[in-house]
């Protein structure tokens, strides 16, 4: 594989994991426009256990992870009071504080950004990437994942039926805001430099906007949102300056177009009962 | 001191109402928020730029940009908010992000990434009172912009299309009903919004002399903030919100570091939003 393509597949799988830590947070009906945080939280701190501290990679990824989770519960706990576009408001400030917080603090570098963070393979990433997906596809399959529709779809009557609502959506918010923080981690071990414009808003509206065009409903679409939008913009090169224009000018078609997103839940339903048929088809 | 950097503070502040304004009027009909809101501020500063270049003077470049901006906004309204009125919130916000980044991108096109200097039009006079000094431009941007404050503050308050306004965010169908045409209403409150941000863009690079296509993401993010510490759906409160804003911006940087400033305005946002999200004035439940 060259090293241009690398760097895609590199960067694609960053991609799925940040898709995947705003889907985590929107199994519970949160929407977080402030996950590129998250991700500057793992990335710095990853980055300054292997660089300064000089631990290996695998446990200072676990640790940015952990300490992201850790801060997801700090901001989690006050975004149970928000819902819809004040939590997006929210979130979207928090990320804005996190980012400043990197462009001034001195011991990660400031504003020069933080050089030197390396030995991210393709293998760690689609590891990573591969025990979420694990992760959510038993998640889907379980009682737990249940519990998290009930939420989602009515947060009263899931606590009338018993769940204990402010844990779960608790637990996604750290969950998500894990999954960034290791996301962000693999990004700073790849680019071997960040600087905190890496985070900015545009990184936590990508991550959304993955969700949401792949479908919110199932974790396959946020996969394919951020497969299909990894690649689109490289397919993009021939326009050269205008790229970013036709860019934005087909997310504005596609979410006028599909404003529920590619993949729907009666689609993987079909599909998987289409698959099942193919097994147990009996007679003409 | 302290008195000149409140004149500096309201100066500053004043051109974040504008924004805060344009926000709010938006959010109060639609509930629905655009992020493409600080990319039309920046193609007003823009349109205000060759405006001045092809030689017209400040009042009619100021005119130009603000209706171009106001019909940028109403374009925006017809492609990324009104086919998606009944989708998921989220929707028209995304769709406003992607239009903003081909905003951007188009900018960059037509006008560089590179700074543009603003030209200068008019004779800059510096005036004292005892220790404060005020430029004409600081009188300008104030008048300007507490001119177009009141004025929208008595055409939403007073006249018969403001009733239909405040009708049309309380209860779209009811209003619908009773024969207020809500599509006008909205294009109305959208082209307003844009003119005012065009207005708000034109006044800011007059300040700051240079303009990039990416001065809107900052301007607009803090737009937003005013909005919500004045209260969400208030029109005084996103313009006291603006001020504030301004104020803070400028005392920051004077007796503390500058390079904190976005760390306390946005922490500010948050606290806000988090534990007062109906702000200083807004009167409505979340």
């Amino acid at each position: 594989m060259s090293v241009y393509m690398q760097g895609i597949v590199a960067l694609m799988g960053v991609n799925i994991l940040m898709a995947l830590s705003v889907y985590a947070m929107i199994t519970t009906d949160q929407v977080s426009l402030g996950n590129a945080g998250f991700m500057a939280i793992g990335a710095y701190a990853s980055a300054y256990l292997t660089v300064k501290v000089g631990m290996p990679i695998l446990p200072a990824l676990l640790s940015g992870a952990f300490l992201s989770f850790i801060i997801g519960i700090g901001v989690g706990i006050p975004a149970l009071r928000l819902e819809g576009l004040y939590l997006v408001m929210a979130t979207f400030g928090f990320g804005e504080v996190v980012r400043t917080f990197f462009l001034n603090f001195e011991p990660t570098g400031g504003a020069y950004g933080f050089r030197g963070p390396m030995g991210t393979t393709l293998l760690l990433i689609y590891g990573w990437v591969f025990s979420m997906v694990l992760l959510f596809w038993l998640l889907s399959h379980s009682r737990m994942g249940r519990s998290l529709d009930a939420v989602r779809d009515d947060p009263e009557v899931a606590s009338s039926i018993g769940l204990n609502v402010t844990l779960l959506k608790l637990g996604t918010f750290g969950l998500g805001a894990f999954i960034a923080g290791a996301a962000g981690g693999l990004y700073a071990h790849y680019m071997f430099y960040i600087e905190s414009n890496n985070f900015n808003i545009l990184v936590s509206s990508m991550a959304i906007l993955y969700v949401i065009l792949g479908g919110m409903y199932t974790f396959w679409g946020a996969i394919l949102g951020a497969v299909i939008f990894s690649i689109l913009p490289e397919l993009l090169r021939f326009m050269a300056d205008w790229r970013l224009s036709f860019y934005g000018a087909i997310l504005v078609v596609m979410i006028i177009l599909r404003p529920y997103g590619i993949i729907t839940r009666p689609m993987v339903k079909w599909v998987e009962n289409w698959i099942g048929g193919l097994f147990t088809r009996t007679g003409p | 001191m302290f008195l000149q950097q409140l004149i500096n503070g309201l100066t500053l502040g004043s051109t974040y109402s504008l924004l805060a304004i344009g926000f709010t009027l938006v959010l109060g009909l639609l509930q629905m928020l655009n992020i493409a809101h600080g990319d039309v501020f920046m193609i007003g500063a823009f349109l205000g730029l060759t405006f001045s270049l092809l030689g017209m003077p400040l009042y009619l470049a100021l005119i130009l940009a603000m209706i171009g901006a106001g019909l940028l906004a109403v374009i925006i309204e017809r492609l990324c908010f009104r086919p998606l009125r009944k989708a998921h919130f989220l929707m028209p916000l995304l769709s406003t992000i992607a239009f903003g980044i081909l905003l951007q991108n188009v900018a960059t096109q037509m006008w560089g990434s590179e700074p543009s200097r603003y030209p200068q039009t008019m004779e800059i006079a510096q005036f004292h009172l005892g220790s404060v000094q005020i430029s004409s431009i600081d009188i300008i941007i104030l008048v300007v912009s507490l001119g177009f404050m009141i004025g929208i503050d008595l055409f939403v308050r007073k006249t018969r299309f403001g009733r239909a306004m405040r009708a049309t965010s309380e209860k779209p169908q009811t209003a619908s009903i009773l024969g207020v045409d809500v599509n006008m209403v909205i294009i109305v409150t959208f082209f307003a919004s844009g003119a005012l941000a065009g207005i708000a863009g034109v006044l800011t690079a007059l300040v700051y002399l240079q303009i990039t296509p990416f001065i809107g993401i900052r301007q607009g993010l803090i737009g937003m903030v005013a909005m919500v510490i004045g209260g969400v759906g208030s029109l005084r409160g996103a313009m006291i919100g603006g001020l504030m804003i301004g104020i803070i911006e400028i005392m920051n940087d004077a007796y503390f570091t500058a390079s904190y400033r976005d760390i306390i305005l946005f922490g500010l946002f948050f606290v806000f939003i988090v534990f007062k999200p109906e702000g200083l004035f807004g009167a409505k439940e979340r």
